[in-house]
């Protein structure tokens, strides 16, 4: 079943790199969009094991590496070591709603920053740009809007016997 | 050979098995510098997932431009005000208009310079952005088949929106201006003075003007100067005026001309390129490409 799952997860990502590209090209509140394929892998990586997730990370990175404009690898580094973080933090006693969303906020921020850095290391000058902060946080807020609904789907897909109406 | 105890799980193996290999990639494409396997790796999944991308777009289209509708009547009271206000505005500027129409003719006779007109262009929709907030560019649905070729220059209605930097069969990536990637080769068009424009990766860009003797005055017209872009192509106003210093380069911010958050259709420029343009005009010297596609336009 395990092969199943990551299946299921990989194209769970796949459709979220799709809307990024596509969805998010018009609807940008305040000009900035959500980071929806980062909150797919975190998602997927709750409910898979270990090397799955990562998998799953690296590749939904890579195919967003594809579709973009950086150079191929950054994004599948930086969702690697998000979905690394949360493999470690996911066990942690720390439960409910609130806990759930800081740590959506807190991933996503980081797998921002870790991308921006990697960038600005391989030539992109990220660090550098002007509202570079607002680049980091808006998406990581716009992913605490967005977690509860994609984790029910994550849940739902690769978990269904154990779906309830709270992800 | 790990301490006791202290082996190395699978999946901390597996991390950074992973992360080494996406650092390779990533070495591995910036060195290739989009000559090399990753190309063709982008390229396909480009031609795989056009269709898919295209088709979301198109689904998607439609509501995003019903939403907008129904926030711009809301919007509507103040935009008359506005408009009203604006139209004031634009008698006084038209009063304006006549002496500075022969000031320009003058200082294009002057510079030899002559707006891209005559050039071949291939009009294209943009089906996909950027798969993040840093990515500065738009997926076009025109490629290689329709005569497009990496560096070419993609503009609108408005001025200068990017260049080609990577195409497969069927479609193409535009990289916007506002990458800091992207530098363009610039004339202020009321002094005459020339430099460069590079993106900051957001929605305002930083004008060189190197051993500048006259300032920089805001709202100044800066056009492609013909280097690597089609000459006269407008690029953007200077949003800050600045004074010159001897000695010093002159750097201030510029307002793009195109409104890159609302870009739709754009032309690709098929018919210039620098090698082929002449080196003291930057007029082509060979006739466009007949293509016989009917998404080739004359401007």
């Amino acid at each position: 079943m395990t092969a199943g799952k990551t299946i299921i997860a990989l194209g769970l990502v796949l459709v979220a790199v799709l809307i990024q590209t596509t969805v998010f090209q018009h609807f940008q509140p305040f000009g900035y969009a959500p980071a929806l394929g980062l909150l797919t892998a975190i998602g997927t990586a709750r409910y898979l094991e270990a090397e799955a997730a990562l998998f799953v990370g690296f590749s939904g990175g890579f195919l967003q590496d594809l579709l973009g404009g950086s150079p191929l690898g950054l994004w599948a580094s930086t969702f690697t070591i998000v979905v690394f973080i949360t493999l470690k933090i996911r066990d942690r006693e720390i439960a409910g709603p609130l806990a759930v969303l800081a740590g959506v906020f807190g991933l996503t921020f980081v797998g921002q920053v870790t991308y921006a850095i990697l960038g600005t290391l391989f030539g992109q000058g990220i660090i550098s740009r002007p509202g570079v902060f607002w680049d980091l946080t808006i998406p990581a807020l716009y992913n605490v809007i967005l977690a509860y609904p994609v984790f029910w789907i994550a849940k739902a897909a690769i978990r269904p016997s154990e779906r309830t109406w709270v992800a | 050979m790990l301490p006791s105890g202290k082996r190395l799980d699978r999946a901390t193996a597996l991390f950074i098995s992973l992360l080494a290999v996406g650092f390779l990639l990533a070495t591995f494409d910036v060195r290739a510098d989009g000559q090399s396997a990753t190309t063709v790796l982008r390229g396909g999944a480009q031609t795989l997932s056009e269709p898919v991308q295209s088709g979301i777009d198109f689904l998607v289209r439609p509501v995003v431009g019903f939403v907008d509708g129904i926030s711009n009547v809301a919007g509507l009271r103040d935009q008359n005000e506005r408009l009203e206000a604006e139209v004031q505005r634009l008698e006084q500027a038209l009063r304006e208009t006549a002496a500075l129409e022969r000031r320009v003719a003058e200082l294009e006779a002057i510079n030899d310079l002559s707006p891209p007109e005559g050039l071949a262009t291939v009009t294209a929709r943009i089906y996909s952005s950027g798969a993040s907030t840093f990515d500065q560019v738009r997926f076009i649905n025109k490629g290689s088949s329709d005569g497009i070729v990496e560096g070419q220059a993609v503009i609108d209605e408005s001025g200068l929106v990017g260049r080609v930097d990577l195409v497969t069969g069927s479609s193409a990536r535009v990289r916007l201006i506002t990458d800091p990637l992207v530098s363009v080769g610039v004339r202020v068009q009321d002094t005459n003075q020339t430099g460069a424009v590079t993106g900051r990766g957001d929605d305002v860009l930083q004008l060189d003007v190197f051993d500048a003797t006259e300032p920089a005055t805001e709202g100044a017209v800066l056009v492609t100067d013909g280097s690597r872009f089609p000459p006269g192509v407008v690029v953007g106003f200077i949003r800050e005026g600045k004074e010159a210093k001897v000695g010093f380069t002159l750097r201030t911010t510029v307002d793009p001309a195109a409104a890159f958050s609302e870009l739709d259709f754009v032309k690709v420029v098929v018919g210039w390129s620098p090698l082929d343009a002449d080196p003291g005009t930057g007029d082509p010297l060979i006739d466009a490409p007949s293509f016989t596609d009917p998404g080739v336009d004359r401007q």
